[in-house]
């Protein structure tokens, strides 16, 4: 029994490490499942220098209003043959109304092309708008599923309905086919996408981008699309040294490398304070550790005067401490495993979160050794104790 | 095979030395059986102490089988405890709630006897002391008679040379006390050399020898011509 509750803080801090360690993965591999659904050969380019340091970001992204990113560049992008697309977006917030009915949504102004490149050009209802309702400035606009049943619920068919954004009228014309949350934390269930030129002129009044999306030719290398890309924004924006630059490529595998190291600091963060369980844990062993050698002492002495060695008593109660943590650890494993699991079915089955399973086998070898760790390092002390008592005065111990 | 040469131990009692031996010398030869008596404070158990090498004299000469205790490592002592010494004490120290067949493979745990081999020797000392039938019993669950039966059997599961054993009556009633004395009295007769600790005068008449120890000194070393046999004394 008092072995069960000395395990027990090995147990949580075992099982902690498991669930975190494996929330932090999964997480991790939510996040880059996501940003790489949109496409290993897109290159995004945002307006304002590159910044230096891996973990901050570009001045666009610090809501710094740069209008560098004008429709000449598009225009010589498209030029390019190793580019297939080149997407300009325009991004705003407003409140969306149907009748009696409103919502809070991110809107995005683009071309026919986004929903290409964006792969979501599957629509449950009607289709996307055309590349002349851009040229024609049409007010037309293409909502996501779960916007659509928040303005209009389920009796009623978008199509052809009439929503107004910042008192102007847009015309439904198409549902996209999948809601969730999509690259870079866009809620696409609630997503607004209308041609570019209604965007820039009607609801932002400017005529800038605030993003161009490069689709490259499978063709070519990523790295040669980005440094052609470069290339030609520095002519067009006339910059003769590259440390001038006024905008920011990013290809995808920039934004992996940064989002995974990001997560990888976050699980380490989270294996980190779950480790401090383990510790507390440790410490409850030696304490038990101790009162088992104090409570043994005549078991000791009659161990040594039989031919027990000091080494010999000593490693038995390591290999007694050992144990304990060892057991705890396997104990602790198999309970987080089975809290990971029991999260990994209650997200994937009452939340539309994607979430992935993941049971990093890291995790599992590190608690296998951490706790066998923790077994010596919390045992040798008694151990010692143990091994150094006389067996004359141990033997008299009442 | 033990002989002890002007054998002296000193203790410090808060910096005050404390002579507990003063010069012990006799001489015990294989296969005798021999009883040290004296009143409490006599420095018997430390004598015993030091003949069994669980301490160290700090004056004189100790030599067990032609070696001297003072060549011997702390490890070559409990090697040589292992193999050469059995341990017979007051309070039995078994551990209570390991089975019979356990408590005597303790000493083999630290033996060179390969595990394969231990049941057999085990079921030998166990069969040796009577107690075969009581081989997978707790050992907590016997009677104080068995439980000395037991470490009777544990002290001879290796085949030592030579068994201590120190006041083995003292905490049984006078039926058991005797049945001990029986066995340790048999293992006597088949060759062993027994060294009996007691303040008991009857139970140390079941030796063929009696060293009295009296403030730290041999006050006499007498052979029992009439020496008590278990047996008879059951009838």
């Amino acid at each position: 029994m008092r072995s069960i509750l000395t395990m027990l803080g090995i147990v949580i801090g075992i099982a902690s490490v498991i669930i975190l360690m494996s929330i932090g993965q999964s997480a991790q591999k939510l996040i880059l499942n996501q940003v790489q659904s949109i496409g290993s050969n897109l290159v995004i380019v945002i307006p304002g220098a590159p910044s230096n340091g891996k973990f901050s970001s570009p001045a666009a992204a610090q809501g710094i209003v740069i209008t560098t990113l004008q429709q000449q560049d598009i225009d010589a992008l498209k030029r390019e043959p190793e580019i297939d697309f080149a997407v300009p977006e325009v991004r705003g917030q407003a409140d969306v109304v149907y009748g009696g009915n409103n919502a809070t949504v991110g809107y995005t102004g683009s071309t026919a092309d986004f929903f290409t490149v964006s792969n979501l050009s599957k629509m449950s209802e009607g289709q996307a708008f055309s590349k002349s309702d851009v040229d024609s400035a049409n007010h037309v606009v293409v909502i996501g599923p779960d916007l659509a049943k928040t303005l209009f619920g389920p009796n009623i068919n978008p199509l052809g309905k009439t929503v107004r954004l910042k008192n102007v009228s847009f015309r439904v014309v198409g549902v996209l086919g999948k809601g969730g949350t999509g690259a870079f934390g866009v809620d696409i269930g609630n997503l607004v996408v209308m041609p570019i030129s209604v965007a820039q002129t009607q609801l932002l009044g400017i005529n800038y981008f605030n993003v161009i999306v490069v689709q490259a030719n499978a063709d070519y290398d990523v790295n040669f699309v980005k440094s052609r890309m470069s290339f030609i924004l520095e002519h067009n924006h006339g910059i003769t040294t590259s440390a001038k630059d006024d905008f920011t490529i990013q290809t995808q595998a920039d934004i992996l490398s940064l989002l995974g190291s990001i997560t990888s600091i976050f699980t380490l963060f989270l294996a980190a304070i779950a480790s401090i369980s383990l510790i507390v844990g440790g410490i409850g062993i030696m304490n038990i550790m101790l009162v088992s050698v104090t409570e043994r002492t005549r078991e000791i002495g009659l161990r040594k005067a039989v031919g027990a060695t000091d080494s010999d008593i000593m490693q038995q109660f390591l290999i007694e401490s050992i144990l304990l943590t060892f057991i705890g650890g396997i104990i602790g494993i198999a309970i987080g495993a089975a809290f990971v699991l029991l999260i990994y079915f209650v997200l994937s089955h009452f939340t539309t979160v994607g979430w992935v399973f993941a049971f990093p086998a890291s995790a599992v070898i590190m608690s296998i050794v951490v706790s066998s760790i923790a077994g010596i390092v919390f045992g040798i002390y008694p151990a010692r104790q143990a091994a150094r008592k006389n067996p004359i005065d141990a033997l008299r111990y009442e | 095979m033990i002989e002890l040469h002007g054998l002296q131990k000193e203790y410090r009692q808060e910096e005050v030395p404390m002579l507990a031996l003063k010069g012990v010398s006799f001489t015990i030869k294989k296969g005798e059986f021999v009883s040290i008596m004296g009143p409490s404070g006599s420095g018997k158990s430390t004598l015993l102490h030091i003949l069994s090498f669980l301490d160290r004299p700090t004056g004189g000469t100790y030599t067990f089988l032609g070696k001297s205790i003072d060549d011997m490592s702390d490890k070559e002592l409990a090697h040589v405890r292992n193999k050469d010494m059995g341990f017979v004490f007051q309070s039995f120290n078994l551990l209570a709630r390991l089975s019979v067949y356990d408590n005597v493979e303790i000493p083999l745990l630290y033996s060179e006897v390969a595990p394969a081999d231990r049941r057999a020797l085990i079921e030998a000392s166990v069969a040796a002391v009577g107690l075969t039938e009581k081989l997978h019993t707790e050992a907590g669950r016997l009677s104080g008679g068995q439980k000395q039966r037991v470490a009777i059997a544990r002290a001879i599961v290796t085949d030592p040379n030579v068994i201590f054993a120190d006041e083995p009556t003292g905490n049984l009633d006078s039926q058991s006390g005797i049945q001990v004395m029986e066995v340790l009295e048999g293992l006597n007769k088949k060759g062993r050399t027994i060294v009996l600790v007691t303040h008991e005068t009857h139970t140390a008449e079941f030796a063929n020898r009696i060293i009295r120890i009296k403030d730290g000194e041999v006050e006499s070393d007498t052979l029992i011509a009439q020496r008590h046999a278990a047996p008879k004394i059951l009838k």
